[in-house]
């Protein structure tokens, strides 16, 4: 048997591994293009990101990216229909959507949550909204590490510890 | 037949069971060929997702439709996201045939499933053992719990494990290292079950996972992680354990990438004296040649090599005088059971993903008969806090909304049975020769389904799980049996299995095939019935068992 320190050794090799550094490097590269959204769509996105997750005692959505997440992922993830209905409730909300007062920003968003909720998954933009959204922002490293808590390599499990104060719950 | 080609032993598959043949033939002096159908796979240095955050995997861990489109059976699979997706096998690459559906989850690279399996070992007991003489279902198990005991020993002390030992019947005690901790509703539901029913017991499972260090392995690291890879060794995986002591002795010759086509039959000696193997890549056809092969090949490839090796004697697939080779195909099934939420202890949390479930073992059919059916179903259970995945589905948003989500949400509760299968000699897999594989073998055809014992077994699951629940102070308690897709539990056995009388078994009380004496079928294709408990430790046991009679029949001169 390999010992120990070898094994840990192996860890520590896996942890220098180059993804960290490319996800850096990307940030560095210069502004963020859209890849698959109009830039105007994704000002949009930006607006509503931050609408359903805005800045509290952690950033909001659109700092950690969240848009920029939506539009990778929605053309990678989404199934067509998905991403025809999410198209559709984009150009639904219009391009002034960002100009509106927060308070008429909220009450457009929740109209709409209030009509879309009783729709299946792939005919509801907001829930593809919701579910993107909150999947792009509580696992990037602002949302898990700031509005939530996260350890990756936690060291082992205890299982009955008296809640905190002011505990965030677990990223994963 | 050259001498680079020629070995004492050939080990077919490098999973569970093939990594244990391969340790224990080395260790006993024997030159060893393991051969693996798919790409190697070195333990830690290979798991290249093992220690990335969500952020820095693709789409935060979130398969594609692309991902989705090549692997669309691995992908149905709960471990399924972009950190785990390399361990699958690409479904449309690997193809078979479904007379009725079923989920064949598999990784074909060295290790197999032992990288991505639920690491639960439980032992089987006499109850299980006996079951099938005792009812006149199937055939008889040709061993009893005596046979097996000290091989169940020597592999719990070699691979770790933990857990509790709960000192019932049906759960034979354990070499295990000590169980991870419960959280506080675990502990509730434990005080409180007990109480309302003395025949109910909640323990953590065994689990081939370490709490303590063992032979310079983990302890486990609480990641919870384990399908990636273990970069601490700190669960039981071929990779990380069998295979590198069969590697320190020297003896191992570990060849990836070849696919065994079937076995070289001689007719005049009647043995096998070798397998044709095809390279994956080049196609090109070799052959090997061993005193003696252990078909370790997972379930349904191992038969399936057996039903691709025919010659004059065995028209109908090696060994296979009975006609039961490919038969009485099992899995568990797992319909039943129930989600609920509990009211209290909100100011309790943990720290730290266990790699394991809580367990409540078989209470049904063991000191009473049901009326219902026969045998019976432990549970799984697990539970959490609420996370910010509660949020996703709701209509809210804004920041009440995210400080809500943010925070622990209330305790939740989810388990399910698993349930034992009966034996149908109509449960089964066969070839298709019309319908070869890249590499000119015959694919599978897979027929199974789920009859009136299983069904009447999935209410019951669901009726006792919501009872349990209520008794203990649960709400919102909803209980569930949902159809299941046989296969999904991935605890496909059966096709070659072992008993006494040759007419009606293809194995012997060793898993050696009766009429070919020098091969041994050790993993899941042996079984006899399909016992509540998770399988693997039994496969492990049995190799080792299978190769202590196999090279002191060697050592005799029998084979």
């Amino acid at each position: 048997m390999t010992d120990r320190r070898a094994f840990l050794r192996g860890a520590s090799v896996l942890l220098g591994s180059a993804s960290l550094g490319q996800v850096m490097a990307a940030f560095a590269a210069g502004p963020r293009k859209p890849t698959f959204f109009s830039e105007s769509d994704l000002e949009l996105l930006r607006t509503l990101v931050d609408v359903i997750l805005p800045a509290t005692d952690s950033p909001a959505a659109s700092a950690a990216d969240t848009h920029y997440f939506i539009d990778l992922a929605i053309p990678a993830c989404a199934t067509p229909a998905a991403q025809k209905t999410f198209r559709a409730g984009l150009a639904a909300f219009g391009t002034g959507y960002a100009k509106l007062t927060p308070t008429e920003q909220v009450a457009k968003l929740k109209a709409r949550a209030d009509k879309d909720i009783e729709l299946g998954y792939e005919q509801s933009f907001f829930k593809i909204l919701k579910d993107y959204t909150l999947v792009g922002y509580f696992l990037s490293e602002i949302g898990a590490t700031q509005a939530l808590a996260y350890i990756r390599v936690p060291g082992g499990y205890q299982g009955d510890l008296p809640l905190a104060p002011n505990q965030k719950a677990w990223a994963i | 037949m050259t001498a680079a080609n020629t070995f004492d032993a050939i080990v077919v598959g490098s999973g569970m069971s093939g990594g244990w043949a391969a340790k224990e033939l080395t260790e006993k002096g024997l030159k060893t060929l393991v051969l693996e159908r798919g790409r190697n796979i070195r333990h830690v240095v290979d798991y290249t997702t093992a220690l990335k955050d969500p952020w820095q995997l693709p789409h935060n861990n979130r398969a594609t439709t692309a991902d989705k489109a090549a692997q669309p059976i691995q992908s149905t699979l709960y471990l399924y996201d972009q950190s785990t997706k390399g361990m699958f096998v690409d479904d449309n690459k690997y193809g078979y045939e479904q007379a009725q559906p079923f989920n064949w989850y598999r990784g074909y690279h060295v290790g197999g499933r032992s990288l991505m399996w639920s690491r639960h070992v439980f032992r089987y007991s006499d109850i299980d053992f006996g079951a099938n003489g005792r009812e006149g279902i199937g055939i008889d198990w040709p061993i009893r719990y005596a046979d097996i005991a000290p091989w169940y020993s020597h592999v719990e002390r070699f691979i770790g494990a933990s857990g509790d030992n709960p000192k019932l019947p049906q759960l034979p005690e354990q070499i295990l290292q000590p169980p991870f901790e419960m959280n506080a509703l675990e502990k509730h539901l434990r005080a409180r079950m007990e109480k309302a029913f003395t025949d109910r017991k909640l323990i953590c499972s065994s689990v081939a996972v370490l709490s303590r260090e063992h032979n310079g392995r983990g302890p486990c690291q609480g990641r919870d992680q384990c399908a990636r890879g273990c970069p601490y060794s700190a669960y039981f995986s071929s990779n990380g354990v069998t295979l590198p002591a069969a590697a320190a002795t020297g003896n191992l010759t570990l060849q990836p990438d070849s696919v065994v086509h079937s076995l070289i039959y001689d007719e005049g000696k009647s043995r096998v004296t070798g397998v044709r193997v095809v390279d994956v890549n080049t196609l090109k056809t070799t052959e090997y040649f061993a005193r003696v092969v252990f078909m370790c090949a997972s379930t349904l490839n191992s038969t399936g090599i057996l039903l691709n090796t025919r010659s004059a004697r065995f028209p109908n697939g090696l060994g296979n005088d009975s006609g039961e080779l490919g038969h009485n195909l099992m899995d568990h099934h797992n319909g039943g059971g129930a989600t609920a939420s509990f009211p209290g202890l909100k100011d309790r949390y943990y720290r730290g993903r266990r790699a394991t479930s809580m367990y409540i073992p078989r209470f049904r059919n063991v000191t009473n008969r049901e009326e219902k059916f026969l045998r019976g179903y432990g549970y799984e259970v697990y539970t959490s806090r609420g996370s910010w995945t509660r949020g996703v589905d709701s209509p809210e948003f804004g920041a009440d909304f995210k400080n809500e989500i943010t925070r622990p949400g209330g305790w939740n509760l989810y388990t399910e049975g698993y349930g034992e299968t009966l034996p149908y000699h109509d449960n089964r897999i066969w070839l298709s020769h019309d319908k070869p594989d890249q590499w000119g073998i015959p694919r599978l055809n897979i027929s199974m389904s789920y009859r009136a014992n299983e069904h009447a077994m999935a209410q019951q699951m669901k009726d006792d799980a919501v009872e349990i629940l209520q008794a203990s102070g649960f709400e919102n308690v909803q209980g569930f049996n949902r159809p299941v897709t046989p296969g999904s539990v991935i605890h496909e056995m059966g096709t070659a299995r072992m008993g006494r009388d040759p007419k009606t078994s293809v194995l012997n009380s060793h898993n050696q095939i009766h009429a070919v004496p020098n091969v041994f079928v050790t993993d899941g294709s042996c079984m006899v019935s399909s016992p509540t408990q998770n399988p693997s430790l039994t496969y492990m046991a049995l190799t080792a068992r299978a190769v202590d009679h196999a090279v002191a029949q060697m050592k005799a001169g029998a084979i």
